[in-house]
Order: C-alpha cells, then structure tokens, then sequence
C-alpha cells in the first residue's frame, strides 16, 4: 500500500525554470479527471456537506495527485490512492472547521441500541429533495459510519479496500457497516 | 348558463393550469424504493455531477504547475 498523502504534507517548491512550464497534455489527465471526479466529489461533497468546499476540495485532491504521483505504486488502485487523499483532506478541512465550532456527531452506542428495519426497502417518494435528506440523514451519523457508507456504495471497491483505507481488518469493517446501514434506515425514516 | 363568461374561462384556464401542475408535480414526485442503503448512495451519486468549473479550474492549476521529470500519464498508462 502506498504512504497516505497527508495533505498538510508541504508541498516542495517548484523548480526554477528558465522556460514556461508545460502544461500536462489535455487528453489523459480529463480522462483520469473524468473517471473518478464524480466519485471523489461525492465523497467530499456528503462527507463536508458544502458543495463550494466540496469543489475545493477535489480541485486540491486532483492537484494533490498530479503533484505525488510519483507515490503512487499501484499497490492499490487509483480510485483508492484518491479516496484516500480526499479522506485526508476532508479530515483536515473538518478539524479546521471544528475548532471554530463545537458539534456533536452522532452517538454510535445510542444509534446501535435503536432497532431500525433495514430489510425493507428505502422508499423515496420525494425525489427533488433527496439529495437534502441524504445529507442530513449522513451529518446525523457518527464520522466513521458516514465515511464506511459512502465507500462501500463505489462498487469498484472491495471490503478489503475499504479496510485499508479505514485502517482496520475487513471483519471490522463488515461489523461497522452492519451498524451504519442500520443507523442510516433509522435517520432516514425520521427525516422522511 | 353561458360558459363563456370571463370568470368561467379564467376559472377554466386556471383549473387546466392546475391539473398541468399538479401532473408534472406527480412526475416529479414518482416514488422509488432502493433495497439498500448502497443503493440509495449510488443512485444519488449518480444524481451529483461535479461542477464543470473544477474541471476549468484545474485545467488551469496544472498549466502552472512544473513539468513532472518523467510524464506521469506515461508511468500511469504504462506507455
């Protein structure tokens, strides 16, 4: 697995350079860009809950990329070495954010003694502001259900990626995952 | 009765501009039933689009940036 990114790495000083720099040919990198944009701003979007820092945020995290590629070993896949710069940079921008205001997330003992059906389907009938709903049924979660959510949905992922990225076994992961879809159903419901 | 008083037709037209609404309301509202929390998520992913001006933005934060030693697209896409 490659070393996490931490974003608050510095960055090393450009090279002085004699000529203009070269810009990176357009056709890869909007490929790159256009495989896995959609995912890394979906994360970031329902994990800050902000749409203008979640743009920032994956401006940074493409750039972050660009920047240490050289890091990238291709021990994981690429969608996974980009969560996990985002993953890291969301944390940063939350812990900035959290010491100028005090929040509470949600309490996982409290959420896990509630039973919620999730055998059921989830029935939405109010399309338009599902998006809304979604996000405030994800800010009612703990950090950690939230984040397992959001990555197990990206089928291109498996448990045992997942278990990286969160750095805990896959069986952890399966346990959490029982309790965050159950936490979710419960949250939903109340918000319908 | 005349149905064609003022009132009646603009009772008329307002009653179809009613309906209409209340049609594309309907559509609006068409309800859906996921089978799981992941397939909630992915459905409203799908519904995310990014903002087209990342893409613009970065465009123009990498023509700034130095050129990589070696081009990563080429370590990346093996080339």
């Amino acid at each position: 697995m490659p070393a996490p990114v931490k974003y608050d790495d510095p960055v090393s000083a450009p090279e002085m350079a004699t000529t203009p720099p070269a810009a990176p040919a357009p056709g890869p990198w909007q490929a790159l860009y256009e495989q896995h944009s959609r995912y890394v701003y979906y994360l970031a979007l329902r994990t800050v809950g902000d749409p203008a820092l979640a743009e920032d945020i994956t401006h940074d995290v493409f750039l972050k990329a660009y920047r240490h590629l050289d890091q990238f070993r291709g021990q994981s896949g690429l969608r996974t070495w980009l969560y996990r710069i985002t993953i890291n940079h969301c944390q940063n921008v939350q812990r900035a954010w959290q010491k100028r205001n005090i929040i509470s997330t949600g309490d996982p003992q409290a959420l896990d003694a509630v039973a919620a059906n999730t055998d059921s389907p989830l029935r939405v009938l109010e399309i338009k502001e599902l998006g809304q709903r979604i996000q405030k049924t994800l800010e009612a979660l703990p950090d950690e259900y939230r984040l397992l959510l959001l990555l197990v949905a990206d089928e291109n992922l498996s448990y045992q990626e997942i278990a990286t990225l969160t750095e805990q076994s896959s069986d952890a992961v399966r346990g959490k995952l029982h309790r965050a879809r159950r936490a979710f159903v419960l949250e939903f419901q109340k918000n319908s | 009765m005349n149905p064609d008083t003022p009132k009646q037709r603009l009772q008329h037209r307002q009653l179809e501009e009613q309906t209409a609404e209340q049609q594309q309301t309907t559509g609006q509202q068409a309800g859906l039933a996921f089978d799981s929390v992941e397939e909630l998520l992915r459905y409203d992913n799908l519904q995310t689009a990014p903002p087209p001006a990342i893409a613009e933005r970065l465009r123009i934060s990498l023509e700034q940036e130095p050129k990589p030693k070696r081009s990563w697209w080429h370590r990346l896409f093996g080339k």
